[in-house]
């Protein structure tokens, strides 16, 4: 679909804006041929053409709600523009970065791009216009007003007085209903998804008509609270709809004994006309009008900058890239030798290491001393901080990087399945191989699934035990036959049988030529390796 | 559409009191804003007729303009009290749906019930439910409000004006913005749906990109996946894209509709003036009033954009408030808990989970299941507690079977801890007297005592220790004993544990144990266990294996 250029959003903001102000204006233009009709059918009603007045205040509106649509289209177009902006940008920035967001989770994030940006929509859509329309609007209809009668504009001037007061008294009571009032409803969520996320297990003993007590209590305490702020909002928006409510009401009086003779001042001396009076009646409310879109609007910039403030903090973050793009390359042939040298990252200063194709390294120490990050080092997933990693003397670089992660294979020790198919989460697309079902013991888990390898796995491979969740690991990594495989705590947390499956499937994958670094607590594990690299002590095996 | 409408009257019934007051005082400042600007055009025509007429002395002002200042201040209150009388009623309402919505789910199969935990389908309620809270406030009382406004402003304007005049502005009224409104909602449903659908798309692909993102730059699909997050965003924008045009549509058919009816008015009006059927100040009320009727139909273009949300969250939440009728009666089972060559299936799945299993705990007992991970343990357990049902084979407990038995009678003898530990957020007693709501503090230390956490929370603040959501602020080996402690406050005969001692070190894990059988000395308590500190309570030892001699699919 074609995207609209985000360098358009400025002139598409302001078109719109412009064009719902002259809507706007337009109506005071329809509401003057309706005063115009009024009056002279008071003071001469045989003059009038019906369906002439009637075709006039008609093309008026026409054109009132043409340029009104106009307007919207303007700014729905800037508003898609901005938000399609926002959210590509979040999601190749996620892309690039080497190092999870310290904002929060991948669900986070996701629910900041998908469902809480729409918050900006209404506020481009409707905030932005409504101020444009009350700094040009009632300026407009006070000078008309005054150029009539200098007692209307005086009574406008002193209901809608004090504007910016007026302004402050409505940021108030929006901002304390929107902060406040929407903070409680988002908690009574909140406190429904903490009971339905206990309730399977809850119910299990016996606790589950407590549990809804206790939360048709908490809701309860919740709704008065709510309604404790709610009211002071709706107190202080009642206040400014008195003010425009005395406003009319002074105007419609004044003209009323304007008109009946018993007043002669406040018109400059002139006597008004009855079309004159009656326009100035139409006008009043309009002069609230705009003052009042804003005050319903103000919600909606209380929601969007709450979310703006949330993505400015999330792009605030310093974060570290990846090597390469992440896109499909040939595999580099043959296997070349690894090299590190002087690598260091963070506070961790990793021994020289040299790897040969056909050999298998295990890499051993307590927690904490590094083994997954040189790993993530190995694999282009980070990038040293000092020092460089060499392959057949090539240093590993952004144009490296892709072509040597297609020679590898990752096993990580907690994987992310895709919303796919398992046969998706493996090969990507491709049909298993039957000798990889085999050297990755699959055989079992693809029996124990509803649909074998066509059922879809969710967040955190749901449906699959630890243990089945490994084999798939292995699988994943076996597929496409990768010259050198990186595993991270192959075995860990694994029963006796399971750990051993896996590990079987590994030297399978050795004895078959493959090259393994594996980084595990293990001491069976690691003895099976050709050699172990300790990380964290001075003296590493080199 | 009709989903929407039943859960509107599931609501309505609910809060009725409080929705009648509420729409009486939004018909009130309605009707209050049209007599406002009808009489105020009506006085002014009039003041000026009579001031032209040189009549300007007899005219009595002072009624209408008592009549104008009243109907602004009332306005102003009946605003007021119509937005907290309409607001409370409709917080009570979300209040009592999220209530029934617990209370339905309550009663869903356990399956059901377990896949709630995912994240994605909890979103979905709190998105779903804050979608509904709409459709009172902005849908159905402003309609509501707005018909009777617009019936009754013809009926007043057919007396007091022309009866052409009141058919034409009442009329026009009720029958445009409805058709209006059914007829946008109707060609923006589609558009909607789509736009739901590629946004949940999007989101959940977004979701498997970040968590996924080094697993998936190894792979080389890091850039693809990308671009799929941003297909799905741009199928949502071309939805939308397509929604706003709706909307301006509508809403520009909405605008017209007020103006012709004032262009409708005006005409007639002017028309019989002249034919000399009404004065100018009759038809000075009838363009005013048609001018008023137009704040009615304001709410129209709110509920259209809000509409297609509301349909489609109703139709998702709906099936769940069907509280089934509480099945009670039935005795708590008690006695030996036997398993006779039980199997269990997966739904679709082609074969059992584990070889058939048999196994006798009698009162007293300690029995443990062994098994690698994913051998099927914990759906024994479930079995056992009656949760699921056997594919074949027989589960009793003394006699009875367990699934057979309605909810209270079965989780009145059995407690099941599994190893997700169930918290919610609040203190530690109150999450303790969700199984046991009568339980004296005494109590409660003691059974903490049990599980070995009552030091711990004596040094923070006791019983009263806050929880945060799902149970954050207690590690995972405190919270799996506090749910340990939960279950032992029923006082359950049979006791099914998963793992109880996970993530404890050796010498607690011992403690528990012990204090477990002390606590519960002639419950039967069976346990999925891998650890030695767990395996060495046992009075038996059962293994669960894996089913032997498969048709295999994949001929391995």
């Amino acid at each position: 679909m074609p995207r609209t250029d985000p360098s358009n959003f400025a002139k598409d903001m302001r078109r719109g804006t412009v064009l719902s102000v002259a809507a706007a204006l337009v109506w005071l233009a329809a509401a003057a041929v309706i005063a115009w009709s009024l009056g002279t059918l008071l003071t001469d009603p045989s003059r009038l053409q019906p369906l002439v007045m009637a075709g006039g205040f008609a093309a008026l509106a026409l054109l009132r709600s043409l340029l009104e649509a106009a307007a919207q289209r303007a700014l729905a177009r800037a508003a898609d523009a901005r938000i399609a902006a926002l959210r590509d940008g979040i999601t190749r920035a996620e892309a690039a970065a080497a190092t999870p967001s310290a904002h929060g989770g991948a669900g986070a994030l996701a629910a900041l791009a998908a469902e809480k940006l729409e918050a900006v929509r209404p506020y481009l859509l409707r905030y932005r216009p409504a101020r444009m329309r009350a700094s040009v609007l009632p300026l407009v209809i006070l000078a008309i007003a005054a150029w009539h009668s200098w007692a209307v504009a005086v009574v406008l001037l002193l209901a809608g007085p004090l504007i910016p007061v007026f302004m402050a008294l409505v940021g108030w009571a929006a901002k304390s209903a929107s902060e406040e009032q929407m903070a409680e409803i988002g908690q009574l969520s909140d406190l429904l998804v903490d009971r339905l996320a206990a309730l399977s297990d809850l119910r299990l003993v016996g606790a589950g008509p407590q549990t809804v007590d206790s939360f048709a209590r908490a809701s309860e305490d919740l709704r008065h609270r709510t309604m404790a702020v709610l009211r002071i909002a709706f107190l202080s928006s009642t206040v400014l709809e008195l003010f425009s409510a005395l406003g009319v009401a002074m105007v419609a009086i004044w003209v009323g004994f304007s008109l009946l003779g018993e007043l002669g001042w406040g018109a400059w001396g002139a006597e008004l006309s009855p079309a004159v009076g009656i326009y100035l009646l139409l006008l009043a409310p309009e002069f609230f009008q705009p003052l009042r879109d804003l005050a319903a609007a103000w919600h909606d910039r209380a929601a969007a900058e709450a979310v703006l403030d949330e993505i400015d903090a999330w792009r605030a973050e310093d974060r570290p890239q990846r090597m390469g793009h992440g896109t499909q390359a040939a595999p580099l042939a043959p296997l070349p030798v690894v090299q590190l040298q002087g690598v260091s990252r963070g506070a961790i200063r990793f021994p020289d290491l040299r790897v040969a194709p056909g050999e298998t390294v295990a890499l051993t120490g307590p927690s904490g001393c590094g083994k997954t990050t040189l790993l993530r080092l190995l694999a282009g997933l980070e990038r040293p901080d000092t020092g460089r990693i060499l392959l057949d003397g090539r240093v590993l670089e952004d144009d490296t990087a892709d072509a040597w992660r297609a020679t590898l294979g990752w096993m990580p020790q907690a994987p992310h399945f895709g919303n796919r198919s398992l046969r998706h989460n493996i090969g990507f697309g491709a049909p298993l191989d039957p000798a990889l079902i085999e050297t990755a013991r699959l055989s079992e888990v693809l029996a124990s699934l509803p649909r074998g390898d066509l059922t879809r796995l969710g967040e955190r491979g749901a449906g699959l035990s630890g243990g089945e969740a490994r084999r798939v690991t292995l699988a994943r990594a076996l597929h496409g036959r990768p010259g050198l495989i990186l595993a991270d705590e192959p075995t860990a947390d694994l029963d006796a049988a399971t750990a051993h499956a896996i590990t079987d499937g590994l030297m399978r994958y050795v004895r078959d030529g493959g090259t393994l670094i594996l980084a595990t607590h293990d001491p069976a594990l690691a003895a099976r390796m050709d050699r172990q690299v300790a990380l964290g002590t001075a003296e590493a095996a080199a | 559409m009709t989903a929407l409408l039943r859960l509107v009257l599931i609501l309505a019934r609910a809060e009725q009191r409080a929705l009648w007051r509420g729409l009486a005082l939004s018909v009130t400042v309605l009707a209050m804003g049209v007599a406002l600007l009808g009489l105020s055009g009506w006085f002014i025509t009039a003041a000026a007729a009579a001031g032209m007429a040189g009549l300007g002395i007899l005219f009595n002002v002072f009624a209408p303009s008592a009549m104008v200042r009243l109907l602004a201040l009332g306005r102003t209150a009946a605003r007021y009290g119509e937005r907290v009388l309409t607001h409370d009623a409709t917080l009570r309402a979300l209040s009592g749906l999220r209530i029934r919505l617990l209370q339905g789910l309550l009663h869903s199969p356990y399956r059901q019930l377990e896949r709630m935990r995912a994240n994605a389908f909890l979103n979905r309620v709190t998105a779903d439910t804050d979608a509904l809270d709409g459709a009172l406030l902005r849908l159905i009382l402003p309609a509501l409000a707005g018909w009777t406004v617009i019936l009754c402003s013809g009926a007043l304007l057919w007396p007091l004006v022309h009866p052409w005049i009141a058919l034409a502005v009442a009329g026009g009224y009720l029958i445009l913005p409805t058709a209006t409104f059914a007829l946008g909602q109707r060609v923006a449903r589609h558009p909607a749906r789509r736009a739901e659908a590629a946004l949940q798309a999007a989101r959940s692909r977004l979701i498997d990109l970040v968590a996924g993102r080094d697993d998936l730059a190894m792979h080389g699909q890091l850039r693809q996946s990308a671009a799929q997050v941003e297909t799905a965003f741009a199928r949502h924008a071309a939805a939308r894209a397509r929604l706003d045009g709706i909307e301006r549509v509508t809403g520009a058919l909405l605008d017209m509709t007020g103006a012709g009816l004032t262009v409708l008015a005006l005409g007639l009006g002017i028309a019989l003036v002249q034919q000399g059927a009404i004065t100018a100040p009759q038809a000075a009320i009838g363009v005013f009033v048609a001018l008023a009727l137009g704040e009615t139909v304001a709410p129209v273009r709110r509920a259209l954009s809000e509409i297609g949300r509301m349909t489609q969250a109703a139709r998702r939440i709906l099936p769940a408030l069907d509280t089934p009728a509480e099945a009670s009666g039935g005795q708590p089972p008690e006695g030996t808990l036997v398993f006779d060559a039980v199997t269990f299936a997966r739904p679709e799945a082609d074969r059992p989970v584990f070889a058939p299993l048999s196994l006798r705990v009698a009162p007293g007992e300690t029995v443990v299941l062994e098994g690698p991970s994913g051998s099927g343990k914990s759906t024994a357990l479930l079995l056992a507690a009656g949760a699921l049902t056997p594919s074949t084979g027989t589960v009793r407990i003394g006699g009875q079977d367990p699934a057979a038995l309605p909810l209270t009678a079965r989780t009145g003898s059995i407690a099941v801890v599994p190893q997700r530990h169930a918290l919610i957020a609040g203190t530690v007693a109150e999450n303790l007297r969700l199984a046991a709501p009568e339980a004296s503090e005494d109590r409660l230390w003691q059974v903490l005592e049990t599980v070995q956490l009552a030091d711990t929370l004596r040094a923070r603040d006791g019983l009263e220790t806050r929880l945060g959501f799902r149970g954050t602020g207690l590690s995972g080996g405190e919270a799996r004993r506090l749910v340990l402690a939960r279950a032992l406050l029923r006082q359950p005969r049979l006791l099914l544990l998963d793992e109880p001692t996970e993530g404890l070190d050796a010498e607690t894990a011992r403690a528990v144990m012990s204090g477990l059988r002390a606590a519960c000395p002639g419950a039967a308590i069976l346990l999925a266990a891998h650890r030695t500190e767990e395996r060495a309570c046992a009075d038996r030892h059962v293994r669960v294996t894996r089913p032997e001699n498969l048709h295999d699919r994949w001929g391995i």
